[in-house]
This record gives structure tokens, sequence and C-alpha cells, in this order.
């Protein structure tokens, strides 16, 4: 047996040396973290961006690194109100860090194949909601990470169940008064973003992900709300720059990496064929057994079927690399006639029509960025980020349309929507 | 016809105009939305989960941007002592988004009104609390839990200490008696 207060270095590109116990070590050595080296981060991407090959298991260490770098700061930033006002003692905040720790590190631990490209595939729920990641994440470390959780010799201070990271992830009330940490975990200033825009830009050899994560960190704080609701997750006015970076960099990396059309053109293909590889189309469902079956899905198995002929016609065009091409977008902003003419286009294609994808259902949509809470500690205010910073509050969503066409339509599908164009929408 | 998206962005433009006033907060439309869906069966297809602060979407808040950069809805940022908060109201697009969505709306426009009638006195930490104990009844509910109402206010004040518990079953009390709980009993 290892010694239990063994400590574990592990080199990222990002965050130099991450830090891990043995506790942690023993889970992340499961096979079900493990299949997470088989999952790459952002699907077909490298199609585009060839560097961009790496797996949920780097960003899964980087998230649980970056959660405990918020978590120091939160704590040494306002210990006051965690105190007052969310109850927290010493022992508590102790006991939420490893909570947090791993509730960051097995966040996407039930991703599936090429990550977010195929989340379309989960089946439905019994109240008509889909299956997410999470819900599967759940079920892996409530099943095959539980042993490793619950029995190492560190867990004999704590006394964990698999059930306790669980709450956290899943939002729970059975995490009480650590829902408050939640907001680290999946919020509009999480670790998970804070990661994986500048793991992803670093990959795809970009510079727009790129933000002052020190200085965010360094001035991340509860902020008490006045209006008698719960603490927020805020910032102090020292990091308005930085917070204004980060929203920058997510919007830049939307435009640039994760809603570039030939990358969208790919999630298409891949949900495609996909579809053919599964029984009924659908993963198997996490409830019950079905966990078992799912984990035998990760990329390995599917380029191993595409490779072999499976997928259909998506798969064969993923092969070949015929992939569909955009003929028609709207503007980032499109207004109604915009959005009147894109479906004039749709319609006038008939048959050339191949595809339809929208920036505002995209996994990596942008939303409303603009409500992070900036603290002034002087005179004890409260305003959103946008009162500090004009480009975030100019900054609309993205409802960007894009039509596709097979290759081999193209020239044919130029004309039509060049004509709707040179006559407008009612023609 | 209106696809999901689109019905979504429409119902947020009904809500800024029929809620108290003639707008909506942030949190008023995030607890309607999670109300509409649990509470009525509004197939919004929103996945709620919980937060401090109660049950939560961000996908509520990127249709309110779309809906925003569409001009169906405008916000304005209202200050007080201290703090601040959102008024939403119908902009210049709001009839067009509407009429795009009309069969939808026409469809749950008594849930709209049930929801505004019921909820629309309240405070946003009210509502945060009100629709928290509705997401820990329904969370005992998934696990064919019964529970009673010192139990339910005890897990609730463990989420929210700055309620105290006698506070969260006057709460709880009050939403029982309405018939909006199911596994407290």
């Amino acid at each position: 047996m290892n010694d239990p207060h063994r400590k574990y270095e592990i080199r990222c590109p990002l965050h130099g040396f991450i830090t891990l116990n043995d506790w942690e070590w023993s889970v992340i050595s499961q096979p079900a973290f493990q299949r997470l080296r088989r999952i790459r981060q952002l699907g077909w991407t490298d199609y585009i961006y060839p560097g961009a090959m790496h797996t949920r298991f780097e960003h899964s260490l980087g998230v649980m690194h970056v959660a405990t770098r918020l978590y120091e700061a939160i704590k040494k930033n306002s210990r006051e109100v965690l105190e007052s006002d969310l109850g927290f003692t010493q022992e508590g905040l102790e006991r939420d860090k490893q909570l947090v720790r791993f509730a960051a590190l097995l966040h996407d631990v039930g991703h599936s194949p090429f990550s977010h490209a195929s989340e379309e595939l989960f089946p439905l729920k019994k109240d008509g909601t889909r299956y997410s990641h999470e819900d599967c994440s759940v079920a892996i470390l409530t099943s095959e990470l539980r042993s490793a959780i619950e029995e190492h010799p560190l867990n004999n201070n704590w006394r964990f169940t698999a059930e306790d990271i669980a709450a956290l992830i899943q939002g729970s009330a059975a995490a009480k008064q650590g829902l408050f940490w939640r907001d680290l975990i999946s919020g509009q200033m999480d670790a998970d973003r804070m990661d994986y825009l500048q793991r992803d830009a670093y990959h795809a050899g970009v510079q727009y992900g790129r933000f002052d994560l020190n200085r965010l960190v360094a001035t991340t704080r509860a902020i008490r709300d006045k209006d008698g609701g719960q603490p927020r997750l805020g910032i102090s006015e020292g990091g308005v720059h930085a917070a204004e970076g980060l929203v920058l960099a997510r919007y830049f990396m939307f435009t640039q990496i994760y809603f570039h059309k030939t990358r969208v053109a790919y999630d298409v293909h891949l949900r495609g064929a996909m579809k053919e590889l599964l029984t009924n189309q659908k993963f198997p469902a996490p409830a019950g057994g079905g966990i078992k079956r799912f984990l035998k899905w990760d990329d390995w198995k599917v380029l191993g079927l595409l490779a072999g002929g499976k997928g259909g016609e998506h798969g064969k065009r993923m092969l070949e690399r015929k992939h569909y091409r955009r003929v028609y977008w709207t503007s980032e902003t499109p207004d109604k006639k915009g959005v009147e003419e894109a479906e004039n286009v749709r319609k006038k294609l008939g048959t050339l029509f191949a595809a339809e994808e929208r920036a505002a259902k995209s996994w990596y949509k942008t939303g409303r960025d603009d409500d992070i809470p900036v603290f002034d500690e002087k005179y004890d205010t409260r305003l959103p980020l946008s009162e500090h910073s004009n480009v975030v509050k100019n900054l609309q969503a993205n409802n960007q349309i894009f039509l596709y066409v097979r290759p081999e339509d193209v020239g044919p599908a130029e004309k039509i929507v060049r004509e709707v164009k040179k006559h407008g929408r009612s023609s | 016809m209106a696809d999901l998206h689109e019905s979504r962005l429409a119902l947020i433009t009904v809500l800024a105009s029929q809620a108290p006033g003639g707008y909506i907060g942030r949190t008023a439309l995030m607890k309607y939305m999670y109300f509409l869906q649990v509470l009525r069966g509004v197939p919004l297809g929103y996945r709620f989960t919980l937060y401090s602060y109660g049950p939560f979407d961000s996908d509520v808040l990127a249709d309110l941007g779309s809906a925003e950069a569409l001009s169906t809805v405008k916000s304005e940022l209202e200050r007080y002592s201290g703090g601040y908060w959102y008024k939403i109201r119908p902009d210049d697009h709001a009839d067009w988004i509407r009429e795009r969505a009309a069969s939808f709306l026409a469809k749950y426009q008594t849930d709209v009104n049930w929801v505004v009638e019921k909820f629309g006195g309240l405070g946003s930490a009210e509502l945060e609390l009100d629709s928290t104990i509705i997401y820990a009844d329904r969370e005992a509910l998934d696990r064919r839990e019964k529970i009673d109402l010192p139990e339910v206010a005890k897990r609730v004040h463990e989420i929210k200490p700055h309620f105290s518990q006698e506070q969260v079953q006057s709460h709880a009390s009050r939403l029982v008696e309405e018939g909006l709980l199911k596994a407290v009993a």
C-alpha cells in the first residue's frame, strides 16, 4: 500500500506542477478516470487547428488546480461573509476544500466521445429533459469510483461518501451550505471556464483565450447580498480588467474556435455518424446498468469503427474530409430581417440544404456575462461588471445562423444565396 | 412556426410584459421559468440545478441575451443603496417574437397567468427561498422520500443559514397549503 500522505506532482503546460494527494491519485488511477485520456477536449477541432488534440484528462486536473486557487482566495478575501452568512467554521472550510477539489476533478468524468459534439445523443429522462455528461459523471463516481473515494485512509479524516461529491456536481440540497461553492464548478467565472479558455487557446495555437488568471484569482471573493439573498461569487474592484479579459477571451474563443464554420460542420458529421454506431441512435442511459455500457464508448472506439467503414454517409465524409460547406451565414447579431432572410435561404435551397447550426444553441454559447458582481469595499457598494466596462456592457449575445450544403452542391447553392441577397427576403 | 428556442424567447418577452409593473427582474425571470417548468409542466427543456441562491440554469440568461440582441426585450440597470438589479421590459420587436410563437404562447397562457398571479408579489429573496423549498421537495419525491415540514425546513436552512428554520417552515407551510409540495406531508 502507498504512503497515504504522499504527494504527487504532474506537469501541466499551463499551470506548471499540479499537486495531488494520494487519495486523489488513487481516484485518477481508476479506469473510469483514465478513460478521459481517450476523450478529446474539442472533438474534431484538430481538422482546423492541428494542435488541438488535448484531452479531458489534462483539463480535469487543471480545473481542480484552478478551483483550489479560487477557493483559497475566497477564504482569504471574505472569511467574515463565509463565517457569518454561511455559517462556515475552520473545520467546515477545510472539509469543503477537499470536496471542491474532488468535484472539480470529477465534474467531466462522464463526457461522451469527442466531448460536447456527441452530447445531443444522450437519451431523454422521464421529465422530458435530456441526460447530460454531469448525470453520467454522478453515475460514474457513485459506482465505478465509489470505493476509491470512500475507502482511502485519508477519508478517515472526513468520512465523505461519493454522494457528497455528487451533490456538489449535480446541485442537490444534500450539499447544504457547500452549495455556495458550486459557482466554482459551474458558473460564469468558474474554474472550468478559466482553465478551458486558456488550455484550448494554448493547444489550438491562438492568443484569444488569454486573460490575467493570477489577478482574477487574487480578487475573487464572496459578496454579501444587500437585498437579503445569498452571498454571491464576485470580484473586488481591482479585478475588473481581469474579469473583462475573461469575458472577452470567451467571446473571441467562441467566434474563432468553438463556432468556427468547419469545426461546427464536423460536429454535424460526428452526430450523424454516431447515430449509425449507437443502438437506437442514443447512448445508454446512466441509470441502472447503463453506465458500464456507456463507459465503453470513447474516442478510440469511435475512431476504430469509422476506420472500419462504419458511420454511414457522415462517417465516410469524415474519413475523406469531404465535410459540409457553409454557404450562408448571418451577422453575429442578426435582427428580425436577418433571421427571416436565413429562413428564406433555407427554404429556397430546398433539397440542397444539408444542415443548420445556430450559435444560440451551441454548447459554448455566450450569454449574459455582464453580471459578475464587483464589490467596492471602501463604500460597501456592488455593481455589475458591465457598469465598470463599456466593452462588456455592449457585448451582445451571439445569435449567428450558419447554413450548410454538401460540397458537391456548393455551386448551385451559392447561386441561390446570391439571388436571395440580391432581391431581398421577399424573393 | 417557432422552435423551442424561439418559444422560450417569446415567453421571456411575455413574462416581462405581464409581470407586475410591466417589467421583471433577472431573479424573478429565472424562478418563474423554474415554476413554469416544474409546477406547471410547461416543456421548456431547461436543466435547472440547485445553487445556494435557488434553482438556476444559465440557459435562461443565455436566452435573455438572445432576446435582448433581437430587441424583443431590453434590460435597464436599477441601483439601490449598496446594490443593483435589472428591469427587463418588452422592446421594439416584442410583437414579432410573440407572433412567431403564437401557438406556443396560446397553449400555455393560463400557466403564465397562474405563475404571475401566484408569485408576482414576492421579492427576490422570497423567490429564492420558495424555489429552493420546491427543489428540495421534488428531490425528496424523486427519491420516494416522505418528509415533514420541520425536515424540509432543516434541509433548506442548511443551504440558506441566514433564514431561520421558522422562516423557512412558514414559507413551506404556505406552499403545502397551496398544494405545491408533493413529498412534504
